[in-house]
């Protein structure tokens, strides 16, 4: 129990819950399933790009392309499908397909992030302009609506297991999947060393190249499967659509307490920081908040959050300096 | 080895800038096949080779989005019908000082008229200036300039007028004159969107006292998915909800496919400007009531056709009537034209547009 406390990801949910409380007593429909419901569904794309970009800021690295990229897949989805029949077969096939044109696409991140030693913010800003611009160029800035999408897609969009969207279970299955890399397998650990101390990970063997190449590769395989999500969500391509999502998903993995600076960094945190934003989000019109003031409340309980939560790990690095000076 | 790795990233690069380049030029685009020929000589000989060598430059505010793609299909067409070069240009994003340097260009290439929707009308000012200088008439279609700057102005619809007719198009589609609304818009800084929202509220005011605004605007962020969201919320929080009022193109979208969701497409009616092909399966099962906007290529037809005047020297009188457009109305000041009443997309009508 005192571990489970001491974990910094704590003082993120006791806000979460403070809101929670508020929010039930000014509204009575914030607590109900079919909210929570919306709220979930409605943050999958931006939870989805928050667990992929939580693995790159762990390595003390940032990708300012998730967005582009992922619409880039789902410009791509729009034209496959003008030639995909209508059947099951074509759902399964884009699980294929667009995550892999995502993977190709975090690949060229990675590649020129981890071969060529280019900073990270430089690469993706570059990478964020050239996808942008041959986007706005093939597609002519054409919304795609839901009458060109075969019937199959549309029934994937809407299906619900057991009362729950199928979107939750997509995210789900990313959160479990990538929980079991970063905690259970050889290049998840060499993640969290290298994020840790480059130095000291490159000395006992961790191939430090090949490592940045998978989390942005990997980053490139989510934005794919993010681009599903957000083409189920929406069922329309706007290729407009996505624009500046990359600070609201970074926002969320530092509100879930990854260090910008490297080494820092869970699954769960990041899906509390989306679920803060979200639920700020939401509560917003239904605590009737005016328009004006959201703002003014949502950057307040933005700056509230992570000071808390500095200022917590500043106590508890206090506390080891200390038992270093007794020892 | 390195060396290598070296020339084949230099290489990528370059690539990479060239992609970039065409996306930039690919707004640009003329008219008529012997258009550039004529258009590149001086500007001296055209003039005096009359009408037939008229260069009209139409600067939306950003190309690559269906509205001004509509627009460049309607000023194309002008220019074969009325025989003058067309170059229709702008900047990729809506970028004020993007859209300065394409004006720039234009007055080197010494247009004849230069038409414009600036992004930000304080930064186009001294550029226009420039242009003016030179001789070239200088004109603002879709969003105005500063007044005293520009030859003429051309307008889609009257600011208030477009207002009232959406909030009246709401209380239509409602069958009530009573109840709660709320209104979305693109976002809280748009100064076009801000002037029909108080027209609208202005219209409901005066002539539909049993009407309850639920909140203030609500900004959506000009995206599809945002309106979509915060019209869920809105419906959850304010149960008795009758109508949403959405501004701005995306908006009426997410609000109609909130609609649709739930279920509710006879209970809340959804008004707001959109284009008829984007809506149209919210327009089929009655989620989004009436669109209402203006045809955007009827715009850029106008726009060249009233350049052209303009190079003619003339200028446009109070109902007139202008091939291809319809009949037009010039306000007091004598330089600021509107095109006509707003158009409704409605379920019946939807299917014979193209933009």
């Amino acid at each position: 129990m005192k571990a489970l406390l001491k974990q910094k990801e704590i003082s993120i949910l006791a806000i979460i819950l403070l809101i929670g409380a508020v929010l039930s007593f000014v509204s009575p429909v914030f607590l109900t399933i079919g909210n929570f419901l919306d709220i979930i569904e409605g943050n999958v794309v931006i939870g989805i790009l928050a667990i992929g970009m939580t693995l790159i800021i762990i390595t003390s690295d940032i990708d300012v392309s998730v967005a582009a990229l992922t619409t880039a897949v789902a410009v791509s989805i729009g034209y496959l499908f003008t030639f995909l029949p209508d059947s099951w077969i074509s759902v399964l096939l884009l699980f294929l397909i667009a995550p892999v044109i995502g993977l190709v696409m975090g690949l060229i991140n990675g590649l020129l992030v981890s071969i060529i030693e280019i900073p990270a913010i430089v690469v993706t800003l570059g990478t964020l302009n050239i996808i942008a611009g041959l986007v706005l160029y093939i597609t002519n800035g054409n919304y795609v609506n839901s009458t060109n999408f075969p019937q199959s897609f549309m029934a994937f969009a809407n299906y619900e297991l057991l009362g729950l969207p199928i979107l939750i279970y997509l995210l789900a299955v990313v959160a479990i999947g990538t929980w079991f890399i970063l905690k259970h397998t050889l290049i998840g650990r060499s993640v969290l060393a290298i994020g840790g101390n480059t130095q000291s990970s490159v000395r006992v063997g961790i191939d430090y190249k090949k490592v940045k190449l998978f989390v942005f590769a990997y980053m490139g395989f989510l934005a794919g499967i993010a681009a599903i999500a957000q083409t189920a969500y929406t069922k329309a391509v706007d290729p407009n659509g996505m624009l500046g999502l990359e600070l609201t998903v970074i926002a969320a993995v530092v509100l879930g307490g990854a260090n910008i600076h490297g080494g820092r960094g869970s699954i769960h945190g990041t899906l509390l920081g989306v679920l803060l934003l979200a639920i700020m989000q939401n509560g917003m019109i239904l605590a009737r908040i005016d328009t004006y003031w959201q703002n003014v409340v949502t950057g307040a309980i933005i700056v509230i959050a992570v000071s808390y939560d500095h200022l917590s790990y500043k106590r508890s690095q206090d506390k080891l300096a200390k038992i270093e000076v007794e020892a | 080895m390195k060396k290598l790795t070296m020339i084949l990233f230099a290489a990528l690069l370059l690539v990479g800038i060239l992609a970039g380049c065409v996306a930039e030029n690919s707004g640009s685009s003329d008219s008529g096949g012997d258009a550039e020929a004529g258009g590149e000589s001086e500007g001296e000989s055209v003039q005096a080779g009359g009408e037939d060598g008229l260069d009209i430059a139409v600067v939306p505010k950003l190309v690559g989005i269906p509205y001004f793609n509509a627009s460049e299909s309607g000023a194309i067409e002008a220019g074969e019908d009325l025989e003058v070069n067309v170059n229709y240009t702008g900047p990729t994003q809506a970028d004020a000082s993007a859209q300065v340097k394409v004006i720039e260009d234009l007055i080197s290439k010494n247009v004849d008229v230069i038409a414009v929707a600036p992004n930000d009308p304080a930064s186009v000012e001294p550029v226009l200036k420039k242009a003016k200088e030179q001789g070239i008439h200088v004109m603002d279609w879709d969003t105005p300039a500063d007044k005293e700057l520009v030859d003429l102005s051309v307008k889609q619809v009257d600011d208030e007028e477009f207002g009232r007719h959406m909030a009246k198009k709401l209380v239509e589609a409602m069958g009530t004159e009573e109840g709660e609304i709320a209104i979305l818009t693109g976002g809280l800084s748009a100064a076009n969107l801000n002037l029909w929202i108080e027209a609208a509220q202005k219209e409901f005011d005066e002539n539909y006292p049993g009407i309850e605004i639920v909140s203030e605007k609500i900004p959506t962020e000009e995206k599809q998915q945002v309106a979509y969201q915060k019209t869920l919320d809105l419906l959850k929080s304010y149960p008795d909800l009758k109508g949403v009022l959405a501004v701005s193109t995306p908006a009426p979208l997410g609000a109609a496919q909130a609609v649709q969701e739930e279920g509710l497409q006879d209970e809340v009616s959804v008004v707001g400007s959109a284009l008829p092909t984007d809506s149209a399966p919210f327009l089929e099962d009655g989620s989004l009531d009436t669109a209402v906007l203006w045809d955007p290529g009827k715009l850029g037809y106008l726009t060249v056709a009233l350049g052209k005047m303009l190079a003619e020297g003339e200028m446009p009188e109070d109902g007139q009537e202008i091939e291809g457009v319809g009949e037009i109305t010039v306000k007091e000041d004598g330089k600021t034209v509107i095109m006509g009443p707003p158009a409704d997309f409605t379920k019946e009508n939807a299917a014979d547009f193209d933009f």
